[in-house]
C-alpha cells in the first residue's frame, strides 16, 4: 500500500501508449487494439485488489 | 507527519494523471481511484482511535449503545458513497454520482428506521 503502484500504473500506461503507436504505424490495428485492452485488465486486477483491501478495512473499522 | 504523505501522494498522482491523460484517458481514471484509495487507506489507522474514543464516550454517558453503533455504521455508508460518487463525478458521470448517492440515502433511511420509531415512543411517552 505505497506509491509505487502510482508508478506502475503510469509505467503501464505510457508502455501501452508507445505499443499502440508502434503497432498503428505498422499497420497492425487489431493488435494494438488488443495490446491496449491487455495492459486495461492488468491494471484493472491490481486496482481491484487495492480497492478490496480498502472496502475491507472500511467493513471490519465501521463493523458494517 | 501523515500531512505531508498525503500531500505528495496527490501531488504525484495529479502529475501522473495529468501525463497519462494525454496519452490513455483509462488510465487516468485508474490513477485517480487509486491515489483516492492510498490516501483513504493512510488515514483509517487513525480512525480506530476515533471511534474507540466515541463509544467510550457514549458507554460513559450511558447513551443507548445500539443506537451510537448504528450511527459509526451509518458514517461508513457515507464514507464509502462520497468516495464512489467524488470518483464519478470526476470522470464526468454525474448520472451516476447521483444514483450511488440515491442509493446510499436510502440504505442510511432504512438503518436508521429504529432510530426514528423510538425517538417517536419517547415523544409520545413525554406528551401529556
Amino acid at each position: 500500500m505505497n506509491i509505487d503502484l502510482l508508478f506502475k500504473i503510469a509505467a503501464i500506461g505510457i508502455l501501452v501508449a508507445v505499443l499502440h503507436q508502434v503497432l498503428v504505424r505498422a499497420g497492425r490495428e487489431d493488435q494494438a487494439m488488443m495490446t491496449t485492452l491487455a495492459g486495461l485488465v492488468i491494471v484493472l486486477t491490481m486496482v481491484i485488489k487495492e480497492i478490496s483491501t480498502l472496502f475491507n478495512t472500511v467493513r471490519t473499522l465501521f463493523n458494517l | 507527519m501523515e500531512i505531508i504523505k498525503i500531500v505528495g501522494i496527490g501531488l504525484i498522482s495529479l502529475i501522473i494523471i495529468i501525463m497519462l491523460k494525454q496519452y490513455k484517458p483509462e488510465f487516468a481514471i485508474y490513477a485517480s481511484i487509486l491515489a483516492g484509495v492510498l490516501i483513504l487507506v493512510l488515514v483509517m489507522d487513525k480512525l480506530t482511535g476515533i471511534i474507540d474514543l466515541i463509544n467510550s464516550i457514549a458507554s460513559k454517558a450511558s447513551v443507548n449503545t445500539k443506537f451510537v453503533a448504528l450511527l459509526i455504521k451509518i458514517t461508513g455508508i457515507a464514507f464509502l458513497s462520497e468516495f464512489a460518487v467524488s470518483i464519478c463525478k470526476d470522470s464526468g458521470e454525474s448520472a451516476i454520482a447521483s444514483k450511488i448517492e440515491l442509493g446510499s440515502k436510502i440504505v442510511i433511511i432504512s438503518m436508521s428506521v429504529p432510530i426514528i420509531s423510538s425517538l417517536l415512543e419517547l415523544i409520545l411517552k413525554i406528551l401529556p
